[in-house]
């Protein structure tokens, strides 16, 4: 099987200022692809390159192992596209833009059969400004499948919505995805690359970072674990980093003990002989993983969003 | 794709109330002004006489004055409260004939001349052509006294074969006007508007073709041009009687070709301007001096010289030149080369720098 997209020593530059710098990763067919980030690291740049609509300054790209830039057409014909905060002709209905955006194509669908994926059949005859900001982002999501491609760039699909819109939007994306579709997105919300993607690479400053699977990029980090415990009384606070593999202790101004832990099964097993052992009753346990804003922070010592 | 594409630029066009009032409404305005102030509605004079002779002679003068054509001939009384009215400006003229005109007469040409007064507004402007018709006829009831043989005789003689009037004159100025106006500050404001909001990346992101997105931008707009240019002489024809002698597809063309060069400066001011405010408020600063200095409303011969020969090198004048022969003359417009010529000139450098510096984000 051939990859869906193939980047191979990414680079763009403006001038002085590198955007993207010696970037290269493969995605598989039929997976979605996050490319996390915070704001200027170069994500959306490296994947307008990969989309056709940038030219590289070196390196290349493939798409379902066609060259984006040495022959567009083909590529731009197999994959959908989502811009970062684009809109649409404002005085046409969403049915006249897809059926617009249809002919640009050989093979379309038709724009009930996109709208009904996206829940916006009942808008069919709006214009986009009747649309609220989740309508706009899902519609946003409709047109990039006009072509029923094979590979979807998302560009931030959920940046500007509340929650609960953001939730929404997430299960239209897994839906899209279970059609058998791969998925490229981009985002700098951890945990909506944690919650959608099998596979992140993580972008900072022009350069890819990390790339794996959520999960594995969150083990790998030394201190993955932390371990919350509150005791019926109070907790004695000594004792508790001699614990197997605690490499911190704090306490919180509710009485609760957070231990930070290198393995949470050694910490738990310890934990519990050592109550145990000084009759002492825990009222709450719980062990967190870490997260991808955690894997962000040790790797680059900035947070994600500042 | 291309027909696709340009349907749905003439929808959007369609349902853009603000560029449809640039497309029709505002030159209409101009048509109806242009039509209800009658500019070259033919002079008439009021010309109120004190007649203080009182005699068959003054009596004689008074009918004859009251013959020639555009003259309102009244007798009045009260010399002193027409001053007045003089005074207030509402453009009359005052002839005051002297006690004792025929007696005076009587004593043949060895008398002291009679004097005539005439009374008039010295503000107003057309007083020496009227003081000159007076005169000349003083001149000729003098002759006429003294029968003296009439040695030399002007004989007017009028060429003009059509009758036109401003109003014809100005009609395919407010065409011309219409088309250039709209196509710049429409399509400059359009494009700035899908740079700004991607549209354009967005399309790129398409296999659509760059130059069929710009095929179908300007076959609408083309399209559209024309149906203005018949609303507009329309409107001038049927509500304000005005003329047009030419053949209206000669008219059309001139159109269609300098609408070519509009649109490319509406490309261009689209691409250079930061937001679609900056665009509108570029396209209304190009289109707005040349509307004027062109010629739409008055011919720029009344131009200083080097203005005037300078202002022939705008798009907008070569087109109402040839426009105005087609219009008025009923020309071919292929008997304007100077005019297309510069109309082709500008096509090819607006098309080059239209192509130059357009960009997509």
């Amino acid at each position: 099987m051939t990859e869906a997209i193939q980047v191979e020593g990414l680079v763009k530059k403006f001038g002085a200022f590198t955007a993207v710098d010696s970037v290269s990763f493969t995605v598989r067919q039929g997976e979605v692809f996050g490319i996390l980030g915070p704001n200027g690291a170069g994500k959306t740049t490296a994947m307008e390159i990969i989309e056709g609509i940038q030219e590289p300054t070196a390196g290349r790209t493939l798409v379902l192992g066609t060259d984006t830039h040495r022959e567009q057409e083909k590529v731009k014909e197999r994959i959908g596209v989502q811009l970062q905060a684009s809109a649409y002709f404002e005085y046409l209905t969403l049915t006249e833009i897809l059926n617009l955006f249809g002919r640009f194509y050989p093979r379309h669908l038709p724009p009930m059969e996109l709208l009904a994926k996206v829940g916006l059949m009942e808008k069919a005859k709006a214009t986009v400004g009747k649309l609220s900001g989740g309508q706009k982002q899902r519609f946003t999501i409709a047109a990039a499948l006009v072509n029923d491609p094979e590979v979807v760039f998302l560009d931030e699909p959920t940046t500007g919505l509340d929650p609960q819109a953001r939730r929404n939007l997430w299960e239209f994306v897994q839906a899209i995805h279970k059609e058998g579709r791969t998925i490229v997105l981009t985002t700098h919300y951890m945990e909506e690359a944690q919650l959608l993607c099998q596979r992140v690479a993580i972008m900072d400053r022009a350069k890819i970072i990390a790339l794996d699977t959520p999960n594995s990029l969150v083990r790998r980090l030394p201190v993955p674990y932390e371990v919350k415990v509150m005791a019926e009384g109070p907790l004695p606070t000594n004792n508790l980093e001699a614990l197997d593999s605690v490499r911190g202790v704090e306490f919180d101004g509710e009485g609760v003990c957070h231990l930070r832990s290198a393995d949470a099964a050694r910490t738990l097993q310890a934990l519990l002989a050592w109550a145990n052992g000084k009759g002492i009753r825990l009222a709450h346990l719980e062990v967190v993983p870490a997260n991808l804003e955690d894997v962000f922070l040790a790797l680059t010592g900035h947070q994600l969003r500042d | 794709m291309l027909m696709a594409l340009t349907i749905a630029n003439l929808k959007m066009i369609a349902r853009n109330r603000q560029a449809l009032f640039w497309a029709m409404v505002f030159p209409l305005i101009f048509v109806v002004v242009f039509g209800l102030f009658r500019f070259d509605e033919p002079l008439e004079v009021n010309l109120l006489v004190v007649d203080r002779a009182q005699d068959e002679v003054s009596e004689g003068l008074i009918a004859s004055l009251s013959a020639v054509e555009r003259f309102n001939v009244a007798v009045r009384q009260d010399e002193a409260e027409l001053r007045r009215e003089l005074e207030d400006g509402n453009g009359i003229y005052v002839l005051i004939i002297p006690e004792g005109l025929g007696p005076r007469l009587a004593q043949g040409p060895a008398a002291t001349p009679v004097e005539i007064t005439l009374l008039y507004d010295r503000a107003n402007q057309s007083a020496p052509i009227i003081i000159g018709a007076i005169q000349k006829f003083i001149d000729n009831t003098n002759q006429s006294i003294v029968q003296a043989p009439t040695m030399l005789e002007l004989r007017p003689q009028g060429v003009q074969a059509r009758q036109f009037t401003y109003f014809d004159f100005v009609l395919p100025g407010l065409v011309g006007m219409g088309v250039m106006t709209y196509s710049i500050i429409g399509v400059a404001s359009a494009m700035a508007l899908y740079r700004e909001q991607k549209i354009l990346k967005r399309m790129l992101a398409t296999p659509l073709r760059v130059r069929t997105f710009f095929a179908a931008q300007i076959m609408a707009f083309l399209l559209l041009s024309v149906v203005q240019a018949v609303i507009i002489m329309a409107a001038g024809m049927l509500l304000f009687n005005g003329h047009f002698y030419g053949n209206f597809l000669y008219m059309m063309a001139l159109v269609v070709v300098a609408n070519v060069v509009f649109l490319n400066l509406g490309f261009i001011v689209g691409a250079v301007a930061k937001n679609v405010r900056a665009a509108d408020g570029m396209a209304n600063a190009i289109s707005i001096p040349m509307m004027f200095f062109s010629g739409t409303f008055f011919p720029n011969e009344n131009l200083p010289k080097i203005i005037a020969t300078a202002v022939e090198y705008l798009p907008l004048s070569p087109l109402l030149d040839a426009m105005r022969g087609v219009a008025l003359d009923a020309r071919p417009f292929w008997e304007y080369p100077g005019e297309l010529a510069i109309l082709g000139a500008w096509i090819v450098v607006s098309s080059v720098a239209a192509v130059r510096v357009f960009r997509f984000s």
